[in-house]
């Protein structure tokens, strides 16, 4: 005897949420099956695996049915054919759209094509993620990124109204599309201790402060490339560097400053002009594409990795950022404060997220 | 009320039915059954004009090609030929009911939920099947041999119901089963006796309503049949209610349980399974097979049913309904009801197993060991169903007749067996106790079956009929569901392993279903409607809908059984149908018929128009209130621009249904409007202000690329979602933002995957209504129309 067809199918959707996971996570019928009944399922309502393997193809059935509808989110709320209570709506998309930063942090910075997409086995092997999983979140970036390149206005806004997420998750996504647009390097071994959180912080920041849309928000198309004003602007900087006496000027009022006050101060003194020339020159070379994407690299060769040999501790390094930044104010003959505050502003905060093991 | 007229071209009840004489002995003995008769392929003979198919009369050589039929028909004969003779006795006698029987009028109504007081008396199941060939049908397009056929089975339903010294039937149904060029005809239905009051022209007196019950509560249950002349073996006592009148031991009805009614504990889903295998046959021979089937199969449904009910410690069924499903290799048979304890009627007593072999020991102890089990199942049953009657000294009332101790009271055959049982000794315990013998087959499976039912899960209770004794105070969660499953069985199994398959294939999906809803508890599965088929050999197909619905549990302790009587008797009486049914003819109709404007609101929803809204069903209505609709069209011309808006006007509760609606929208955040589903009649906690009519609809699907559709069951799960949305977006259309008396009546599966393809019709009904909930409308009573209120109909109602 064999069951040929077994259907359930309820006026008000029937979702299970553990269910739901258990189907994103990409696990097959007879696995889901399995976890759900060593996490206890069977005792529930007198169930058996035969009852519960029925439950699970239905569920199933039913979320495959669902994910047309889920790419769309806004046509979740607008479709016919399922009727589902409004705060189910919002759980099914949230979780759709959900991703594992592990996976995340494999593709990000990489272009969302297909080439990457065939990587998808390796990363999978590699993160242990089922493939299906993989294949559904990459399809996920690929797809907001898709539609959001073309939108006009504040990326994460965008992206919450054309997929409903919540702010959080909408705030990853911007991270990622930023990371896929501005294609930073990410991958170097040396990078490798940096979490999807880390960098989805910096991309954040570098969306707020230094792109296009951080100054105009009513600019044509994706307005997260980076303001290319901004960008030339930053090659005023150099004067820092350039001019001995500013520089010394600039080390001995930082001196002053931290006098007593950290730890690392022999250190710091010795190592000061080196840690300004990296990051003046990083500032300075961002208008080209090559240099510009090796921003995260250059962040962690050139300041991140002398500091931490050095053994700075992040409140030392806070305090020395923090002065290293507001003492520009007080040399007389730096004309480009403004400049030098938008991109100090985001390489501190940036530098101090990077700033762990 | 919907009524099947009575057939007014045939001759009165009093004469024979035409055919074969009943007490014609050899010839037919299946066919003389009492109350439930068995005609093999026999009467088309009359339209016939070619002698060779004259089948009717020589049915004996039918059986005898069928092998063992002819011995097994032997006692059975007798036996029967002994009911016809008390069942003709039984036509002289004259009762309460004689106006109805002059008159030769017997109405048969399929509603099953009746106004209090219509029901006096309630006498029992009746039911009839016949056996037909399709074949020999000369002209298949035109009616008549097919209304015959029925003619003659409501004949016979008419005369069962006589026999019970009833004049109608209530909860009257009718239904076939194909296969091939064999056909079963069933009917059933409750042989009752109706208040006159109800029955008489004029409009009625609510004063005098409920004059002529003398006991609301228990009424219903005494017998309507002359205690002296009772039609078949039943032990009688006097009800438990008002001690004065007499009540059977165990009540079998096809009706819903009456909202008067008292009722001891919480009621329960009662289902008898059963699988019989037949050697594959073509026509005449395969029809014969069928028909000395057929009574087997009913008498040991009905044992199971018997069996169930005790092993529940109850002793009343409501809503029976009993399917019996041809394939070329089985029969198969399906009988679902919702047991309850009626306080009026005696506790039943117990179950007791006998053996045949009381010798050896070991077997002894096998018997009492199962026995144990039977009393804790008893006891425990006991407990889940709250049923503790209150304890009465007995008084039994000797029957006329000599076996005082029968196991049915729903007349049907009693094989060889029964006679055994009745001789054996029963009358130690306190009550007579229900013998099951475990030496024959039929028995073993018996016990069987009673044991494997699974009990149901905390929290969960099940019914068939609308709602649920002993429970009230449901909450406004609802969930109506459809389940389809279709289990391909293995070659050769013999009729215990096919029963055994049938029965857990029942179970498990009942099992599924609970735990599905598992997230609704405390929640009770009603109007549990389960459908088999069997679509091809080897092929079973059951199909379930039915809504789940949660209910309060403290409030129920706190409130116990009063709140709940008046919210049932405000959900069946309060909502005054047919008023609103005319209401709503009334706003309907000025579309076509007088305004050009709502011709072309029409058009725009030509499905609307086409097929699924059955406005003819109000045609005879609609005439009389022509004059008064073209008074209003009149206004409506002059006096509105949107036909929509105007047509609120007329509506009584304009107001509620915006807002019902816009509080729908609202909710979901969408252009979508919630439309809730449901099989019974009512919503709870909510009003509903406006029926807007029929929805039938029929749904053919097919597809040429099963595989990639994820197979049969994404198919037709695909299917039905979509036969849902199609049924909420129709009733959204038109205004509404609910279905009730929603039902699957036809869902056929077929397929081909070899070919990668299937086929898939399914035909759905039910009744568009708007409501408002309960607490809404305290708040619209209040509330004045606003001219906000009307430009937001006018969009929606188109």
């Amino acid at each position: 005897m064999s069951t040929e067809l077994d259907v359930f199918v309820g006026n008000t959707t029937v979702l299970d949420e553990d269910v739901y996971q258990l189907w994103l996570d990409g696990h097959t019928v007879s696995d889901a099956v399995r976890i759900r009944m060593e996490a206890g399922a069977l005792q529930e309502c007198e169930a058996n695996a035969e009852i519960l393997h029925s439950d699970t193809m239905d569920q199933f059935r039913t979320f495959q049915m669902c994910e047309r509808l889920l790419q769309s989110p806004s046509k979740v709320a607008n479709q016919l054919l399922f009727q589902i209570p409004p705060h189910h709506q919002t759980m099914l998309i949230e979780r759709y759209y959900e991703f594992d930063s592990v996976f995340a942090r494999e593709v990000l910075g990489k272009k969302l094509s297909k080439g990457t997409k065939k990587d998808l086995d390796d990363i999978s092997s590699k993160t242990g993620i089922a493939l299906k999983c993989c294949r559904r979140q990459f399809d996920n970036f690929k797809h907001v990124f898709k539609v959001v390149e073309e939108l006009k206005g504040p990326l994460v806004e965008n992206i919450q109204r054309h997929f409903l997420l919540s702010d959080v998750l909408a705030r990853d996504y911007a991270a990622i599309v930023f990371f896929a647009n501005s294609r930073f390097e990410t991958g170097k071994r040396k990078l490798q201790y940096l979490s999807f959180q880390d960098f989805a912080f910096c991309a954040g920041q570098l969306i707020s402060y230094w792109t296009v849309g951080a100054v105009d928000n009513m600019m044509e198309d994706l307005n997260v490339d980076l303001e290319k004003e901004f960008l030339h602007d930053l090659k005023d900087l150099k004067v820092l560097v350039n001019d001995k006496d500013m520089l010394d000027q600039h080390k001995s009022l930082v001196c002053a400053q931290l006098r007593g006050k950290i730890k690392v101060f022999s250190e710091m003194e010795a190592s000061f002009k080196n840690l300004s020339r990296a990051l003046v020159n990083i500032a300075s070379k961002l208008t080209h594409t090559k240099d510009f994407r090796d921003l995260f690299i250059d962040l962690v060769e050139k300041f991140v990795e002398p500091c931490r040999s050095d053994k700075w501790t992040i409140g030392d390094l806070r305090l020395f950022l923090k002065h290293y930044s507001s003492s520009v104010r007080m040399l007389e003959a730096f004309r480009h404060q403004v400049i030098w505050d938008r991109y100090m502003g985001v390489i501190q905060s940036c530098i101090l997220k990077m700033y762990h093991d | 009320m919907e009524c099947v007229p009575p057939c007014s071209d045939r001759p009165g009840f009093g004469e024979e039915t035409p055919g074969v004489p009943l007490s014609s002995g050899p010839p037919t003995p299946l066919r003389a059954q009492t109350f439930s008769s068995f005609s093999p392929s026999k009467s088309y003979s009359r339209q016939s004009s070619s002698s060779d198919t004259e089948l009717s009369l020589t049915p004996k050589t039918g059986m005898g090609s069928g092998g063992s039929a002819g011995k097994e028909a032997g006692p059975l004969k007798v036996f029967l030929r002994q009911q016809t003779q008390s069942a003709l006795e039984q036509r002289g006698v004259s009762s309460s009911s004689e106006a109805f029987v002059r008159t030769g009028e017997y109405p048969f109504f399929t509603l099953t939920a009746f106004p209090p007081g219509f029901l006096l008396h309630v006498g029992g199941v009746v039911s009839a099947r016949s056996v037909k060939l399709l074949d020999r049908i000369h002209n298949p397009d035109e009616p008549e041999t097919r209304d015959a056929w029925w003619e003659e089975i409501r004949q016979e339903i008419k005369s069962h119901a006589k026999a019970l010294g009833c004049h109608a039937v209530v909860g009257y149904s009718e239904s076939t089963s194909i296969c091939e060029e064999v056909c079963i005809l069933s009917a059933s239905g409750t042989a009752a006796i109706l208040s006159s009051r109800f029955m008489q022209d004029g409009p009625l007196d609510v004063e005098h309503r409920f004059e002529e019950v003398v006991s609301p509560g228990c009424g219903f249950c005494h017998i309507p049949y002359d205690e002296l002349n009772i039609p078949f073996p039943a032990q009688l006592t006097y009800c438990y209610c008002c001690r004065r009148y007499k009540v059977p031991d165990v009540l079998f009805t096809t009706i819903d349980l009456p909202t008067e009614a008292n009722v001891t504990g919480k009621g329960c889903l009662i289902q008898a399974r059963l699988c019989r295998t037949k050697k594959k046959a073509q026509g005449e021979g395969n029809a014969t097979a069928i028909s000395n089937l057929l009574p087997f199969l009913e008498y040991e449904l009905h044992t199971q049913l018997m069996n169930k009910l005790k092993l529940r410690g109850m002793n009343a069924l409501f809503g029976l309904r009993i399917q019996i499903s041809v394939g070329e290799t089985m029969l198969l048979g399906l009988a679902s009801a919702t047991g309850v304890y009626l306080t009026a009627l005696p506790s039943p007593g117990g179950i007791q197993i006998t053996g045949k072999t009381p010798s050896d020991i070991t077997y002894e102890q096998h018997i009492s060991n199962m026995q144990k089990k039977i009393n804790d199942t008893i006891t425990k049953n006991k407990e889940l169903y709250e049923i503790n009657p209150p304890e009465v000294v007995e008084e039994i009332i000797g029957s006329p007749i000599p076996e005082p101790r029968q196991r049915s009271r729903l007349f049907r055959s009693h094989s060889e067996s029964s006679d055994e049982v009745s001789e054996l000794d029963l009358s130690h315990g306190k009550k007579d106790a229900f013998v099951l013998e475990i030496d024959d087959t039929d028995a073993v499976e018996d016990i069987h079956a009673l044991l494997t039912d699974f009990s149901i899960p905390a929290g969960f209770y099940s019914c068939n009929t609308e709602i649920m004794p002993g429970i009230q105070n449901w909450t406004s969660a609802i969930q109506m569901f459809t389940s389809v499953r279709v289990f391909r069985l293995n070659t050769n199994l013999t009729n215990q392993g096919l029963n055994k398959i049938f029965s857990d294939l029942c179970e498990n999906l009942l099992k599924s279903l609970y735990f599905k809803l598992r997230s609704m508890v405390p929640c009770c599965l009603c109007h549990l409607n389960f459908t088999v088929a069997i679509p091809e050999d080897e092929l079973i197909q059951v199909a379930v809908t039915a809504v789940a619905m949660s209910f309060d549990k403290e409030q129920t302790l706190e409130n116990g059984k009063q709140s709940g009587e008046k919210t049932l008797i405000k959900a069946i009486t309060d909502e005054q149908l047919q008023f609103s049914l005319e209401l709503n003819a009334e706003t309907s109709s000025p579309n076509p018929l007088s305004s050009p404007k709502g011709l072309s609101d029409v058009g725009s929803h030509p499905s609307a128009r086409a097929s699924s809204v059955d406005y003819s069903s109000f045609a005879d209505r609609c005439s009389s209130w022509i004059e008064q609709l073209k008074l209003k069209a009149h206004t409506i011309r002059r006096g509105s621009v949107k036909t929509t808006s105007s047509m609120e006007k007329a509506s009584p509760l304009p107001e509620g249904r915006s807002r019902s609606l816009r509080s729908n929208r609202s909710y979901s955040g969408s252009s979508v409007a919630v439309v809730k589903m449901t099989p019974l009649s009512f919503i709870p906690g909510a009003k509903i202000i406006k029926y807007l009519g029929i929805i039938n609809m029929f749904f053919i699907r097919e597809t040429t690329s099963l595989r990639e559709e994820g197979g049969v069951s994404g198919f037709l799960h695909t299917f039905i979602a979509e036969v849902f949305a199609m049924v909420r977006a129709h009733v959204a259309a038109l205004g509404g933002n609910a279905v009730v008396s929603y039902s699957m009546k036809e869902c056929v599966f077929m397929e081909n995957p070899n070919k990668n393809q299937a086929q898939c019709l399914i035909n759905v009904s039910g009744d568009a209504v708007i409501f408002v909930r309960e607490s809404e409308l305290e708040l619209t009573s209040v509330q004045p129309q606003s001219a906000t209120t009307q430009t937001s109909n006018g969009g929606e109602g188109t």
